[in-house]
């Protein structure tokens, strides 16, 4: 009896085991030390942790590059709802639309390469793009006779953050499309030609049957396009050198970085890491208690 | 039907407006597919053409750019991420499809408590524990080996695989695995001789999305790893980009190398990575 | 199928473990009877690293009973690895490091070995080197470091672009250097001087030197120095200012730009100054168009109170771990990298001054070479570059702060107001 009951606790566990151990240790382990080390200060080449409180906590309600952080990361937010999101579906409308199903393949392939790319060498692109001298872009304004608008995008404040936030679009817009493809394939064609018996226009049939049954798609790729945008760390960390110049193209996640690798403040960068814990799970929980919803 | 079709026929040509948006999709596809095409064609000019003649096409074929990148230093990023790849995916299928099962196939309180914590482990943000990973892959003596970035990588992949493996399990009838149990297979022979043959799809599916993910990773690529021996590809290139001193044209072939092997792959299994992308961002 | 998993299994698994070995090659090395020593240096990129590659199979092949394992990474990630490094048990038996305080802040860990017996044992190869030059790495009379290179900044200018301006005179001060700027700009020159301010670095190049020219060095010496730094005295500002005046003749461009992007620009000829390393002239020396050029120190400022007579730059040379298991192996390795020998193919191959006395001659270099190293030995003294004289949290916000004068985002009483709050922090860290 005793051995069934341990047999039938044990076989589970030898299947679960492995996953549990795993997660505890590398994911459940870390995230539980980054809120102890929050209140230490430290630096990665000395083993002594000296006890603060809440000293970190206060520094960072004075730090004014915390401000320019998350102000970046909400420009990109914003942009990204705004371009892969909103415009991600419209592409996704028309490249679904019956009169472009001939071209869609190629568009729809196209559009998508850039997903699959690895971000270095989309930054390495850009940078390429953006070369103040021999840029592809500089070097097109002049060709096009709009040679005044060249600019050295990446080495102006007021131009950095915009200029990196667009390498953002350019590499994921395709994603997004192709959510909105898949969801838009499962509509029911009856709809549509019913709307067409009716009489009903494209854009009267995007916005009476495609935006009510990509609801669901159009809030979930929301919430991944706005969680990434605050976790953002590739392309200001490659294109701007870190959020050059000065802090002007800073993220939270690149703030963070710095913070712990290269000013030496570990336990500094473990409270900035808190920030973004919070910010992630405020939108995880978002997400989840609206599929609760959405699942019924 | 006959007039059906003649209507469709009538509804599908273009009208002004189809034509603009047609036009407005042309600019699109060349502001995506030209900076592709740019780096192809770049990658075969001297520096010095690409820098005066940025338009043009190459006058000679320096295809000496691709050797001079592959020996040096993208062939050994390239080896290594096949590595990493490779055993993150191999990790990831054994460790989240046993997972799967024993979530899937059991019942209990403690199961319910397991499943929260795998997928707690996905609204997990694998920033948030740098600093505490970095310090502790140090401890275990593996920072700046392979298994610096495989276990991270399997790690934070477990969660949403698991729960990918494990709804496909969930449809699996009962009557199969009670005909398995009758022939007298334990709990492991029933997930490896039925489960596991059964659910090739999604295991592959799983394994383009961790390959996907385990290819392109930076942040921790660049922080675990120090020395050029172990860098996979997207931080390798980086120092790749310091190691050549703007000689552009390598640089430019070691972006090809490293973008067209795996543009061609995900092209080539775009179902399954489709519909691991729509498993991912629904359940995640 | 099923056959086909399990068979990629195991064979991952064998690469893994295998991957995980080389981690610990010094078991593969025991096995095989081997000593290893491990060498860790900061010069992935070429030609360094080809002759590095080239010197440790010379050695191995030397010495049989030696695997010499060498590891590379760049500038920036060197400086954060090798702390890490020194403060593990992990130490490399043979590194590299900077002079002066870089150096110090590695002493202090304890883990760097003494060299003093060898170099009382030794005498040949003790003398062998230029003396001033291993005076960086002695710190209270303990020699931990010797010196491969020597290095040092300096304005170079195109030698044609000079006459087609019209100018024949070096400046000797500040003000005639902007007089040079200002012709070169009405000949035609719209950018006369341009560095990469993109690159953090560059600009605390700039910086340390103006600092160092212009407030006093005791002022200097407190403020650099963790526990005392305030950084009140106003020169601070004035100096800023004058880098800002500096910054106003290079263009919109200079904040999207990287050092060797500028360096390329003036090998091509199309620029007619820029501050320069002297190692950077094999740059020149090893390109196709090889534009006639000359060079100054950073000249004086007329109301400054440091000694103008310094030049920014500082040795680099090699460290040996005091837990080295193979302490008489990792000397051996360690002497063979300071040879003369070695030091003579270092300045063929690489083109980068050293302070190995006699190995830069005639037939291995260049006259700008010969030059620099004449100067090197001429100068009154050397100022350590800034990025390793202050804590990296001070050097930070200077150098991101002038990047943000440079492209008008902020204004110098903002920058020195952020560094004053910089180097609060770390006085009050460096003193709890």
């Amino acid at each position: 009896m005793k051995l069934r009951q341990l047999k039938a606790v044990a076989q589970p566990l030898g299947f679960i085991l492995p996953c549990m151990i795993m997660l505890g240790l590398f994911v459940y382990y870390p995230l539980v030390q980054n809120f102890i080390f929050s209140s230490f200060r430290f630096s990665a080449f000395s083993p002594e942790k000296i006890f603060i409180g809440f000293e970190n906590y206060k520094t960072l309600f004075t730090d004014e590059i915390v401000v320019t952080a998350l102000r970046n990361n909400i420009r990109y937010a914003v942009v990204s709802v705004l371009i892969q999101v909103c415009f991600g579906l419209v592409l996704a409308a028309i490249l679904e639309d019956r009169v472009f199903r001939r071209f869609a393949p190629l568009f729809r392939t196209t559009f998508f390469l850039p997903v699959v790319i690895s971000v270095s060498v989309v930054c390495l692109l850009f940078g390429f793009v953006y070369n103040p001298i021999d840029g592809l872009l500089n070097k097109f304004l002049e060709l096009i006779g709009l040679g005044s608008l060249a600019r050295p995008w990446l080495g102006s404040g007021k131009t950095a953050i915009w200029a990196t936030i667009a390498v953002s679009q350019w590499h994921s817009t395709g994603y997004i499309m192709m959510l909105f493809i898949v969801a838009i394939q499962k509509i029911p064609e009856e709809l549509y030609e019913a709307a067409e018996i009716d009489g009903a226009g494209k854009l009267r049939q995007f916005f009476v049957i495609t935006l009510p049954q990509v609801k669901e798609m159009f809030f979930v790729s929301s919430v991944i396009t706005v969680t990434g945008s605050f976790m953002v760390f590739n392309e200001p960390y490659i294109l701007t050198k870190g959020g050059g110049p000065g802090t002007s193209s800073i993220t939270i996640g690149v703030h963070m970085y710095q913070s712990g690798f290269f000013k030496d403040m570990m336990g500094y960068a473990s409270t900035l890491a808190v920030v973004i814990f919070l910010i992630s799970a405020f939108f995880a929980v978002i997400q989840m208690t609206a599929f609760k919803s959405g699942e019924d | 039907m006959t007039f059906a079709n003649i209507r469709t026929y009538r509804r599908d040509s273009f009208t002004p407006v189809h034509y603009l948006v047609f036009l407005m999709l042309c600019i699109g596809f060349i502001l995506v597919a030209y900076p592709l095409f740019w780096i192809l064609m770049s990658s075969l000019k001297t520096t010095e053409e690409i820098s005066l003649s940025i338009w043009a096409l190459p006058t000679k074929l320096q295809w000496k750019n691709y050797a001079n990148a592959w020996n040096k230093g993208i062939s050994q990023y390239f080896v290594n991420s096949m590595l990493v790849t490779t055993s993150t995916i191999i990790g990831v299928i054994i460790v989240s499809s046993l997972c799967a099962y024993g979530l899937s196939r059991y019942r209990g309180r403690w199961i319910n408590v397991m499943l929260v914590v795998v997928m707690g482990g996905m609204m997990l943000n694998p920033q948030v524990c740098l600093i505490p990973l970095y310090g502790l892959l140090t401890r275990l003596g593996i920072r700046n080996t392979y298994l610096a970035l495989i276990i991270p990588y399997m790690a934070f992949r477990l969660p949403l695989n698991t729960l990918l493996i494990r709804s496909f399990f969930l449809s699996v009838p009962k009557e199969i695995e009670e005909s398995a149990t009758l022939d007298g297979c334990g709990g492991f022979q029933v997930y490896w001789r039925i489960f596991l043959p059964m659910s090739r799809p999604i295991l592959l599916t799983s394994a383009i999305l961790t390959a996907y993910y385990a290819w392109n990773e930076f942040l921790f690529a660049i922080i675990f790893i120090d020395s050029t021996k172990y860098r996979t590809i997207p931080a390798g290139l980086m120092s790749f980009r310091d190691a050549l001193q703007v000689d552009w044209g390598p640089l430019l072939a070691g972006m090809a190398i490293s973008a067209i092997p795996i543009m061609i792959f995900f092209i080539s299994v775009q179902k399954y990575f489709i519909r691991g992308m729509m498993a991912g961002s629904v359940k995640g | 199928m099923f056959k086909k998993i399990v068979a990629i299994t195991i064979m991952m698994a064998v690469l893994v473990s295998f991957a995980a070995a080389t981690g610990s090659s010094e078991q593969q090395a025991a096995a095989s009877g081997k000593t290893t020593i491990r060498f860790f240096h900061r010069w992935p990129m070429e030609p360094r690293f080809s002759y590095f590659n080239q010197i440790v199979a010379e050695f191995e092949a030397r010495n049989p009973d030696i695997k010499i394992e060498m590891d590379s990474v760049e500038n920036d990630a060197y400086k954060e690895k090798i702390r890490v490094l020194i403060s593990s048990n992990d130490v490399p038996d043979v590194f590299v490091s900077w002079s002066d305080s870089f150096a110090f802040n590695l002493v202090k860990s304890g883990k760097v070995r003494t060299l003093n017996d060898m170099l009382e044992k030794d005498k040949a190869f003790a003398n062998s080197f230029i003396k001033s030059q291993i005076g960086p790495f002695t710190f209270g009379g303990i020699t931990y470091g010797i010196p491969l290179t020597i290095d040092g900044k300096v304005l170079v200018y195109n030698k044609a672009l000079w006459t087609q301006a019209g100018i024949t005179k070096e400046p000797k001060t500040f003000d005639e250097l902007l007089v040079i700027l200002d012709t070169l700009k009405t000949k035609g020159h719209a950018v006369p001087i341009l560095e990469g301010l993109s690159n953090a670095w560059a600009i605390s190049h700039y910086q340390g030197t103006m600092l160092q020219r212009y407030l006093p060095a005791a002022v200097l010496a407190r403020d650099y120095a963790e526990a005392t730094g305030e950084f009140t005295h106003p020169g601070y500002k004035v100096v800023l200012e004058r880098f800002q005046k500096l910054v106003d003749y290079m263009g919109p461009n200079a904040t999207s730009l990287t050092h060797t992007e500028v360096r390329n620009q003036f090998i091509a000829g199309k620029l007619p100054m820029m501050y320069m390393q002297l190692a950077e002239f094999a740059y020149i020396q090893a390109s196709a168009t090889k534009p006639d050029f000359g060079y100054f120190n950073f000249p004086a400022f007329s109301d400054g109170q440091g000694d103008p007579g310094l030049l920014t730059g500082a040795p680099e040379g090699f460290m040996m771990s005091n837990t080295s298991k193979n302490p008489e192996a990792a000397e051996r390795f360690f002497k063979f990298l300071l040879s003369k020998e070695n030091a003579y193919k270092f300045v063929k191959d690489v083109g980068a001054p050293v302070a190995v006395l006699g190995a830069v001659t005639n037939e291995n270099s260049y006259p700008a070479l010969m030059d620099a190293i004449t100067l090197i030995n001429n100068v009154s003294g050397s100022a350590p570059w800034f990025d390793n004289a202050v804590n990296i949290k001070v050097a930070d916000a200077f150098m991101r702060g002038s990047q943000a004068v440079a492209s008008k985002d902020k204004t110098v009483d903002q920058v020195v107001a952020d560094i004053q709050a910089a180097a609060k922090v770390v006085k009050s860290e460096a003193t709890k």
